[in-house]
C-alpha cells in the first residue's frame, strides 16, 4: 500500500480564480525519495502542503479531491496529528524557529513537548537527533544566534526528533550561502540512509539528480509527468516548462552522449561512465571546450590573456585606496583594501563573512570607512550622504520586502525615481522600461504582497533601475529565483553593461557567474584572493580553497574528464 | 452582537499577537528617530484588532504594555495597559462594524480609539500622577489649567486629549493605508468566518 | 544577541526563589502601603526593596531605572508644589515660584508610590527568567498560547528590531529623505512602518505554519523536560509575606476605631 496517494486533487486560495493545484494525482511509496521540480508558482509548495493538511485547514480556500497519508485524510485530521506522521521543512530556516525557546535544545524539544513524549524519551531522541544532524555542540547556544545553515539544521532536528515516517523539505537551501548549502546537503544524504520517505523541492537539480528515485515535474497546477530522473531531464520540452536540466545533462546532451536506455545522465558519474563509451570519439575535447566557450558569453578576446587585469588598462568608475573598517574594535574587517572598479560586470563572490556586503555598503556610502579613500568618479565620497549618491548608484538589497510599501507595482517602481527628482513622465517611462526588463510587463496594476517572492524580487530590482543609476549594485539577486528568473536577470545584467553602466553583484551561484560576468573578485576574510574573468578565477584551486568556494559544475566535469 | 466578538483563537492569531507588539514598538521607534511628535505606539495593537477583533486588539494591547512593564522595569508603562486594551478592544469593536472600510469611516474609528485612551488614561492618571501624563506638551497644559484654578480632573482629560487623539487619529490613518492593501491570502487567515468551499 | 529583558542570572538566593514567591512579594510592597495609609511606611518598604536588589547583586541594573523615574517625580513636585488646588501654607520659594507645603506633601506620597512600584517591581524582573516564569505559569495550568505569547516576543523582537536599520538603508539607497521639516519627516514614516508591518505579516505565517506542523494546536497535556527544585525557603518566605499582609489589615482596623 502506497505510504501517500492523491487523487484529483484541486485547490485555490482565497479570494482567488486560479487552480494552484488542477487535477492532481499521485501515489508515493514508503521509504521512497521523491523530487518535485518545476518553475516558480507551478504549484509545488501548495502541493507539499496539501499533504501535511495546512492546504486546506490553514489558508481556507476552495478544495476538492482527496490526499490520503497512512490512510489519513490529510483535509480533515487536524495538522497538529498529522506532524506526528509528516513533517515540514521550508524555505526560511529564521522563520522555523518556534520563537519561544532560548536554546537549541530547548528548541529541538518544542514538539516534542506538544506531543506529550515522556522526559526520558525526549532526552533520548533529541541527544540521538542533534549528534546525528551534528549541532549537539551548539545545544546550549541560542538558535538565533546561529548561522544559517547551522539554523537550519536546528530546524530538520526539530521535525526529526518528532520521527515522522514522511519527510517533506521545500527548498531548504534555497536561502543559504554555499556553505550552509553544503551542511544541509550532507544532513539530506544522512538521512536518505535511514529508510525514511522524503519529499523535496529543490531548485540545485544537480543535486536532486543524486538524490532522487522518481520526480514529480509540475507545471501550472498540473502534474506533467512523473518517472525516473534520467527521463525526466532528457524530455525535450523541459526547457519550455520554465525548467534547465542539470549541467552535466546539457553537456551530454551537447555532445550527443546517450546511456544505454537512450537517456541523457544527469550526474557526474553517470556522465564519467558514458564517457569511457565515448572516449573513442577524438573531437570530444573541441566539442566540450566549445560547449564551454558558448555558455560563458562574454567577449573571450581580450579576457583569455594569461596577464593579470591591470586596472589601468580601463576607466576606473570607483578607486578604493588603502581601505580600513570595523564595526567593532576587537574585529576589523578591511585592512588596507585596494581595489578599481571599472564598468566591467563585476560579480563577488566568497562566504558569508567575506566581507562582500560591506564592501559595497561602503561603495554606496551607506556604511563609512575609518579610514582610506573610496572615490567615484575620482571624486571622495566620504562628504556626501546616501541620499546624494541615490542618483548616482542604485543598490538592491537582498530582501525584497525591505522595501515594498506601495499597492500597485508601477507605484513602488517609480518611488526612486520621483524621490531623486524626475518629472512623472520621465520617471513613468523609466518605470515601465525596468518592469518590462524584468518581465513584470501587464502586473503594473498589481499588489505586490500578491505576487510570488521571485517576482517581488523582480520588482525590488526594477524599482531601481528605473532610476538610471550609473552603477547598480545587487545583493544576491538569484534567491528565490528559477531557471527563467535567473536568465532574466543574466539578460538585464548584460543589457544595462552593454550601455555603459557597471553591475556588481554578490552572488553565491558560480555557474551564473561563469556565465554572465566579465570580472570575478573572490574574497575571503576581508581580503581579495582573486581577480579576473571567470576562466582565470575558477582555474586557481588554492585560492578557491581558501574561499571555501565550489568550481561551476562545467569546470568540475571538465576537469575530471581532462585527468581520465 | 455574536459576530463582533467572534473569535478565531488559532495558530495564526496567536504568532499574530507578538507581531503586533514588535510593530508596535518599531513604530514607536521610527517615531522616535524621525522626531515625529508624537508617540505612533499603537499601530500594532490596531492592526492586530482589525485583523482579529476586539478579543485580539484587547489582548495584543494589554499584552504589549504588560511585556514591556514586566521586562523593562517601566512600571509607568504598566499601568497603561488598561488603556492599550481599551483602545484595541473600542477599534476592534468598530473594524468589525466597517468603520475601517473607507477613509472618512477609518477617521471615525480613529477618534473612537483615542476618546477610549483619554476616557480610562485620565482616572490613571489622576490616581497615580495626580493628573499629569509624561508628555512635555500635554504637561504643560496641565500645568497652565491648575495654574487658572480648574478642576484636576478638566486639566488632566484636556492633557489627555492633545496628546492622544491626534496620536490615535494618524496611527488609524496609517493602520487603513497599510491594510488596504494586504492580499486575501494573508487576511483569511484571521478571518472568523472563513470556511473551507468543496470543489468537487 | 541583545535581549530585551532585564533578568541576569548571578546566582543568588532570589534567582533561586520561586517566581510566584516573587510575584507575592510585589503584591506585599505595594499593598502594604496603600493598606495601611502611613506615609512612614514607604521609605520602610523602598528601603526593604533595595537591601533585597543589593543582596541579589543586581543595584548597578537598577540605577537606570530610578534614574528614568526621576524625571517624571520632578514633574509632578513641580506642578504639585506649585498649582495643587489644596495649596495654603507657603513651604519655600525660589524667585517668582512658590511652593506650597500641601502639593509637595501629596508629591511626596505619588513619589514614594512610584519608587516603591518600581522597585518592588525590579525585584521580580531583574531576578527572574521570563522562560522560567512562562514555564511555572503554564505547569500551573496558564494556557501555553498565552505562554507562547509571551516567550516568543523576547525572541522576535530583537530580530525585528534588527531589521530597523536595514529598511532605513534600503529606502534611503531609494532617495527617501528622513532628515528636514516636519513635512518631510511625517512623509518618510509610511515608506518606514510598511515594510515592517508586512514582513511581520507575512513572517506571522511562515511562523505559523511551523507551529502547526510541531503540534503546537493539539489540545493535549504538554510535558516537560525538567522540574523545578523545590526550595524550603520559598514556603517559608510567602508565609511571612502573607502574615505581613493580613497583620497590616488588622493594624488598620484596630487604628480605625
Amino acid at each position: 500500500m502506497p505510504i501517500i496517494s492523491i487523487e484529483h486533487l484541486k485547490y485555490k486560495y482565497p479570494g482567488t480564480d486560479r487552480l494552484v493545484l488542477d487535477d492532481i494525482s499521485l501515489s508515493i511509496e514508503k521509504g521512497e525519495f521523491i523530487g518535485i521540480i518545476g518553475k516558480n508558482g507551478a504549484g509545488k509548495s501548495t502541493l507539499s502542503q496539501a499533504i501535511i493538511g495546512l492546504v486546506p485547514q490553514f489558508y481556507n480556500g476552495a478544495y476538492g479531491g482527496s490526499v490520503l497519508v497512512d490512510g489519513l485524510r490529510a483535509e480533515s485530521v487536524p495538522v497538529g496529528e498529522m506532524c506526528e506522521h509528516v513533517g515540514l521543512v521550508f524555505q526560511n530556516p529564521f522563520n522555523q524557529l518556534s520563537g519561544a525557546r532560548d536554546t537549541v535544545y530547548g528548541e529541538v524539544a518544542f514538539g516534542l513537548q506538544n506531543l506529550g513524549v515522556e522526559r526520558e524519551e525526549m532526552k533520548n531522541r533529541i541527544e540521538r537527533v542533534l549528534k546525528q544532524l551534528d549541532i549537539w555542540q551548539y545545544r546550549d547556544r541560542n538558535p538565533f544566534d546561529l548561522s544559517g545553515g547551522q539554523m537550519q539544521r536546528v530546524a530538520i532536528a526539530g521535525i526529526l526528533v518528532m520521527q515522522p515516517d514522511v519527510m517533506i523539505l521545500d527548498e531548504p537551501t534555497s536561502q543559504l550561502d554555499p556553505q550552509g548549502t553544503e551542511e544541509v546537503f550532507r544532513v539530506v544524504d544522512a538521512l536518505t540512509k535511514t529508510g525514511i520517505t522524503i519529499i523535496m523541492i529543490e531548485q540545485k537539480l544537480e543535486k536532486m539528480a543524486d538524490y532522487c528515485d522518481r520526480l514529480v515535474l509540475m507545471h501550472e497546477g498540473k502534474v506533467v509527468d512523473f518517472d525516473t530522473p534520467e527521463r525526466i531531464f532528457s524530455r525535450e520540452d523541459l526547457e519550455k516548462l520554465g525548467v534547465q536540466p542539470p549541467a552535466f545533462t546539457r553537456i551530454c546532451r551537447s555532445l550527443g552522449w546517450k546511456q544505454p536506455d537512450g537517456t541523457y545522465p544527469a550526474t557526474l558519474s553517470a556522465t564519467l561512465r558514458v564517457f569511457d563509451e565515448h572516449k573513442s570519439d577524438i573531437n570530444w575535447k573541441e566539442k566540450l571546450k566549445s560547449y564551454q566557450r558558448s555558455g560563458h558569453q562574454q567577449p573571450d578576446a581580450q579576457g583569455s590573456g594569461t596577464t593579470p587585469i591591470a586596472n589601468d588598462a580601463f576607466q576606473n568608475l570607483f578607486r578604493v585606496r588603502d581601505l580600513r573598517f570595523s564595526y567593532s574594535k576587537e574585529a576589523e574587517i578591511f585592512d588596507g583594501l585596494n581595489l578599481g572598479l571599472d564598468d566591467r560586470a563585476t560579480a563577488i563572490i566568497g562566504q558569508n563573512g567575506a566581507g562582500k556586503t560591506t564592501l559595497v555598503r561602503l561603495l554606496k556610502g551607506l556604511l563609512k570607512p575609518v579610514s582610506g579613500e573610496i572615490y567615484f568618479r575620482e571624486q571622495d565620497i566620504s562628504g556626501k550622504t546616501v541620499a546624494m549618491l541615490a542618483s548616482d548608484i542604485g543598490y538592491v538589497f537582498q530582501n525584497p520586502d525591505d522595501q515594498i510599501f506601495k499597492y500597485h507595482v508601477l507605484d513602488e517602481v517609480m518611488f526612486g525615481p520621483l524621490n531623486i527628482g524626475m518629472d512623472l513622465s520621465r520617471a513613468r517611462e523609466n518605470a515601465e522600461k525596468a518592469l518590462e526588463l524584468m518581465g513584470l510587463r501587464g502586473k503594473e496594476e498589481e499588489n505586490p504582497y500578491d505576487l510570488e517572492m521571485s517576482e517581488r524580487k523582480m520588482v525590488a530590482i526594477a524599482s531601481v533601475l528605473a532610476m538610471d543609476t550609473d552603477v547598480i549594485i545587487l545583493d544576491e539577486p538569484n534567491i528565490a529565483q528559477d531557471y527563467e528568473g535567473k536568465k532574466r536577470i543574466g539578460t538585464m545584467i548584460h543589457e544595462l553593461s552593454k550601455n555603459g553602466k557597471l553591475v556588481i553583484a554578490i552572488l553565491h551561484d558560480m555557474d551564473f557567474v561563469a556565465e554572465y560576468f566579465e570580472r570575478v573578485i573572490v574574497m575571503a576574510h576581508g581580503s581579495i584572493l582573486a581577480d579576473g574573468n571567470a576562466d582565470e578565477v575558477f582555474c586557481q584551486d588554492e585560492v578557491l580553497e581558501e574561499a571555501k568556494l565550489q568550481k561551476p559544475y562545467i569546470t568540475q566535469l571538465y576537469e575530471r574528464l581532462m585527468i581520465q | 452582537m455574536k459576530t463582533i466578538f467572534k473569535t478565531k483563537l488559532n495558530t495564526a492569531t496567536i504568532v499574530l499577537i507578538p507581531a503586533c507588539i514588535g510593530i508596535n514598538y518599531l513604530g514607536k521607534l521610527f517615531a522616535s528617530l524621525l522626531k515625529l511628535p508624537l508617540w505612533l505606539d499603537s499601530i500594532g495593537t490596531c492592526i492586530g484588532a482589525c485583523l482579529g477583533g476586539p478579543i485580539i486588539g484587547a489582548i495584543c494591547g494589554a499584552a504589549n504594555n504588560l511585556i514591556y512593564g514586566l521586562t523593562t522595569g517601566d512600571n509607568i508603562t504598566l499601568i497603561y495597559a488598561l488603556t492599550s486594551l481599551g483602545i484595541g478592544f473600542v477599534v476592534g469593536i468598530l473594524a468589525r462594524l466597517g468603520f475601517m472600510t473607507s477613509f472618512p469611516k477609518a477617521l471615525i474609528c480613529a477618534c473612537g480609539g483615542g476618546i477610549a485612551a483619554v476616557v480610562i488614561s485620565t482616572p490613571l492618571n489622576i490616581l497615580f500622577w495626580g493628573g499629569t501624563t509624561g508628555n512635555f506638551w500635554g504637561d504643560a497644559l496641565f500645568a497652565a489649567t491648575q495654574a487658572a484654578g480648574m478642576p484636576v480632573a478638566v486639566g488632566s482629560l484636556l492633557d489627555e486629549l492633545v496628546v492622544d487623539v491626534p496620536d490615535k487619529l494618524l496611527t488609524l490613518i496609517i493602520v487603513y493605508l497599510i491594510l488596504k492593501g494586504l492580499p486575501k491570502k494573508l487576511t483569511a487567515l484571521y478571518d472568523a468566518n472563513a470556511k473551507i468551499e468543496r470543489l468537487d | 544577541m541583545k535581549s530585551i529583558s532585564l533578568y541576569v542570572d548571578r546566582g543568588s538566593w532570589l534567582n533561586r526563589l520561586h517566581p510566584y514567591t516573587k510575584l507575592l512579594y510585589i503584591l506585599t510592597a505595594i499593598g502594604i502601603p496603600l493598606i495601611g495609609g502611613k506615609l512612614w511606611l514607604f521609605p520602610f518598604l523602598i528601603g526593604c526593596s533595595l537591601c533585597l536588589l543589593i543582596s541579589a547583586k543586581t543595584l548597578r541594573q537598577t540605577l537606570p531605572l530610578i534614574g528614568f523615574s526621576f524625571t517624571v517625580i520632578i514633574v509632578i513636585f513641580l506642578i504639585q508644589g506649585l498649582f495643587n488646588h489644596q495649596n495654603q501654607q507657603l513651604l519655600f520659594s525660589v524667585g517668582f515660584l512658590r511652593f506650597y507645603k500641601e502639593g509637595i506633601l501629596y508629591a511626596t506620597r505619588i513619589g514614594c508610590n512610584i519608587l516603591n512600584m518600581l522597585l518592588s517591581f525590579a525585584v521580580f524582573i531583574l531576578t527572574t527568567s521570563p522562560q522560567e516564569l512562562v514555564d511555572e505559569l503554564e505547569k500551573s495550568g496558564f494556557s501555553p498560547k498565552f505562554g507562547y505569547i509571551i516567550n516568543s516576543v523576547f525572541q522576535i523582537l530583537p530580530q525585528m528590531m534588527a531589521t530597523k536599520d536595514t529598511i532605513m538603508d534600503a529606502q534611503r539607497s531609494r532617495g527617501l529623505e528622513t532628515e528636514g521639516n516636519l513635512m518631510v519627516r511625517m512623509k518618510a514614516f509610511l515608506p518606514l512602518i510598511s515594510p515592517v508591518v508586512m514582513s511581520a505579516l507575512t513572517n506571522t505565517r511562515e511562523r505559523s505554519i511551523a507551529l502547526e506542523v510541531r503540534g503546537f494546536g493539539r489540545k493535549q497535556k504538554k510535558t516537560w523536560l525538567s522540574d523545578r527544585p523545590k526550595h524550603k525557603e520559598d514556603r517559608v518566605i510567602r508565609v511571612i509575606l502573607i502574615v505581613l499582609i493580613l497583620a497590616t489589615v488588622v493594624w488598620r482596623i484596630l487604628s480605625c476605631r
